[in-house]
């Protein structure tokens, strides 16, 4: 009977969830955002929850792979004078990833199911709402700011096939030209020097490796909605295919980057007369990483923000579950002797605080710490 | 043929002369229809999302008549190095400029006439052609238009575009807001190719708030600025933009309607004239005549 009951339950539980994905989740009020980002009233109801049309980007959560996307999709919603559009859909996500990620076309899209365009975006021009553009619209939008940049073109047969042509062109083959093919994987640089004005420093060492592998900075944190254009402009070259251009950037674009972080640093900090090293975290901060600690990762004691916080040097800030009943001394490499086992932490660490050496005055009079010691040392593993 | 006898054209003139002569402007006034109504319809024209592709230029041409050639023709863009205007084989036109900020992408700015809610050209017509109805179109009846011009010189958008090339008969051309579609309840033909809805048609109460939203949730992309809000007492066809409107060869225009439209005509733009406007009025009526005439003798000939 109990295990009937607890079927339907889990039953009743899946309906439920997957109606709740329809809307951005029951706990969402905790999330970090105000209300007014959705809600256009102080007192938002289920039956009124006046919702503003969009942007609801705040609470975005559409994210996915371009590997775990579909590799063609095939818009005919409103085929008249052209015939259906055959999008290959995984091959610009791989595009999009540095210039907007998946927000740049599911943009206002709730947490939930991706949601069709044309569930805001309305199929017909002549209508009541046009607060937003009708799907005819919004879908070029999407497409041709893109491929205006960078092929300098509006030609419609670029995706359009005339309808009397349509037959030429089968889906299926549509599919099997685009298999298996992706946009080039981008090169990632280990360290960029730059070469600057700055009289008291003419170099800067820029370890784009240090961002992301060490520190796990996400590609899309610095480079934000780049355009194709960045690489690729055809009005460039005569050849058809596109060349890699150098974008040229101010001053000021060029130091926005790394004030964005670096906000305390001052010029020295990265101008400097020579090769900057790479990030050593004992040098950076006189606490060389041991080898417990150099397995984590920066988020495990700095938390996600970005840039990352200074933490202090206290053992017990990271590990507050830390008590006299449950440390183990031998971590330490110090193995204390049965007497010493006993005492609480704040016995020879003053004030409990680790980084600084015991004392053992308090009970043993001209005892100094590491001549005499409380215990023998051990090799760890 | 005409819908309007000499004799009637005639007291009009003798009207427009006694309103010279001190009598009241409205009394003046040949009163040509000229509706505001408050559900009238405009366009708002996003120049930040235009692409210059020009279908809205073959659309217009196709719905007017006018010769289009094929659609695919308009993917030509080395048009857009030169600019133009409105004319008599095109009620609008698409020009291009260089980028406004925050941008690569060139800014396209489709031309035609502006629908204003005060409209000069109706005020100008001395012989009632034009009107504004309600729907916020201002068009003009072609049989009564005598080709004499004064549109086009009251005009504060240089719209109306006139028929130099035909010996016979020349009228007066301008964009009429595809009068004949919208009375169906179509859209007008190039909002309705329009790839990007670049321009949106809507009541224009509803296109300002639009609009006003569009620059409040985009201050980057956006000059602070509807043009035809406000400008010559307000229009109907409105446009945003991401750069100064006057970088669009806009015309620097006032708040105010255009002169001669919130007094009579005669006050407006003839109190400069040293000829009476009796004169104009004679002008007029001998103008009239010969059309009449012109077109008599084209009757005869037929
Ligand atoms: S833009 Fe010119 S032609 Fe058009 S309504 Fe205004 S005054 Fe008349
Ligand atoms: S509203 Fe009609 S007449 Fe005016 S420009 Fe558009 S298509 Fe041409
Ligand atoms: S059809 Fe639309 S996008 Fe194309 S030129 Fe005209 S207004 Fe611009």
């Amino acid at each position: 009977m109990k295990k009937i009951f607890t079927i339907f339950a889990l039953f009743i539980l899946m309906i439920v969830s997957l109606h709740a994905q329809q809307s951005p989740g029951k706990d969402h009020s905790k999330l970090n955002i105000t209300c007014k980002t959705c809600h256009t009233c102080d007192v938002p109801t289920k039956s009124d929850p006046c919702l503003v049309i969009c942007p609801r980007e705040k609470i975005a959560t559409v994210y996915q792979k371009p590997e775990e996307t579909p590799d063609l999709i095939t818009i005919d919603q409103i085929s008249d004078r052209y015939g259906p559009v055959h999008f290959s859909h995984k091959i610009h996500a791989q595009m999009s990833i540095m210039s907007g990620g998946c927000k740049n076309c599911h943009h206002y899209n709730t947490s939930g199911p991706i949601l069709k365009c044309n569930s805001c975006h309305e199929d017909t021009r002549k209508r009541d709402d046009i607060s937003r553009p009708d799907l005819k619209g919004a879908l070029h939008r999407q497409c041709m700011d893109c491929h205006r940049e960078w092929s300098h073109e509006t030609g419609c047969n670029t995706c359009h096939t005339l309808k009397k042509n349509v037959k030429e062109i089968q889906p299926d083959q549509v599919k099997k030209k685009l298999a298996g093919m992706a946009h080039p994987v981008l090169l990632e640089p280990t360290k960029i020097v730059f070469e600057t004005n700055y009289e008291k420093g003419k170099m800067v060492t820029f370890f784009h490796d240090d961002h992301t592998k060490t520190f796990k900075i996400e590609c899309t944190t610095c480079h934000k909605n780049e355009t194709c254009l960045k690489c690729h402009d055809t009005k460039k070259v005569s050849d058809e295919k596109s060349k890699i251009v150098k974008a040229h950037k101010s001053l000021d674009e060029h130091h926005k980057q790394c004030f964005s972080c670096h906000k305390e640093d001052n010029c020295e900090s990265c101008h400097l007369n020579k090769q900057a090293e790479q990030f050593d975290h004992g040098k950076k901060t006189g606490w060389a990483l041991n080898k417990f600690h150099v397995n984590l990762s920066c988020v495990n004691c700095h938390g996600s923000k970005i840039p990352y916080s200074k933490l202090d040097n206290k053992c017990v800030s990271c590990h507050k579950e830390w008590n006299n009943e449950n440390f183990k001394h031998t971590i330490t490499g110090l193995q204390l002797n049965e007497t010493h086992a006993q005492l609480n932490c704040e016995d020879c660490h003053a004030e409990k605080n680790f980084a600084i050496k015991p004392v053992c005055t308090n009970c043993h009079e001209n005892y100094i710490y590491p001549k005499q010691k409380p215990g023998k040392l051990v090799r760890t593993k | 043929m005409s819908g309007k006898s000499r004799r009637d054209f005639l007291k009009t003139s003798a009207v427009i002369g006694a309103g010279v002569a001190g009598l009241s402007s409205s009394t003046a006034k040949a009163a040509p229809k000229n509706i505001l109504s408050e559900d009238r319809m405009g366009v708002l024209v996003d120049t930040t999302v235009c692409v210059g592709c020009r279908n809205c230029e073959w659309a217009c041409k196709d719905a007017h008549n006018l010769p289009a050639g094929n659609l695919e023709s308009y993917e030509d863009r080395k048009i857009l190095e030169t600019k133009r205007r409105p004319d008599i084989k095109a009620l609008t036109v698409v020009n291009e400029y260089s980028p406004g900020k925050n941008s690569n992408l060139p800014l396209d700015v489709k031309v035609q006439c502006m629908h204003c809610d005060h409209p000069a050209c109706v005020s100008a017509c001395i012989v009632g052609a034009f009107s504004k109805e309600e729907n916020g179109t201002v068009i003009w009846d072609t049989d009564k238009c005598i080709g004499c011009r004064y549109c086009m010189a009251a005009c504060p958008f240089q719209v109306p575009a006139f028929e130099y090339n035909k010996a016979i008969n020349p009228l007066i051309m301008k964009c009429d807001f595809c009068f004949n579609r919208t009375k169906e309840g179509k859209l007008p033909a190039c909002v309705s190719i329009c790839p990007v809805e670049a321009l949106t048609y809507g009541t224009r109460t509803e296109l300002v708030k639009v609009a006003r939203e569009r620059i409040k949730r985009n201050p980057g992309r956006y000059v602070d600025h509807i043009l035809g809000e406000h400008e010559v007492g307000g229009t109907a066809w409105m446009y945003l933009s991401s750069k100064d409107f006057k970088e669009l060869d806009f015309p620097k225009l006032g708040t105010n309607p255009a002169p001669g439209v919130s007094e009579s005509i005669q006050h407006g733009i003839f109190a400069y004239f040293v000829p009476p406007v009796s004169l104009y009025a004679l002008l007029g009526g001998i103008m009239w005549i010969t059309k009449h005439r012109k077109e008599l003798d084209q009757e005869e000939k037929l």
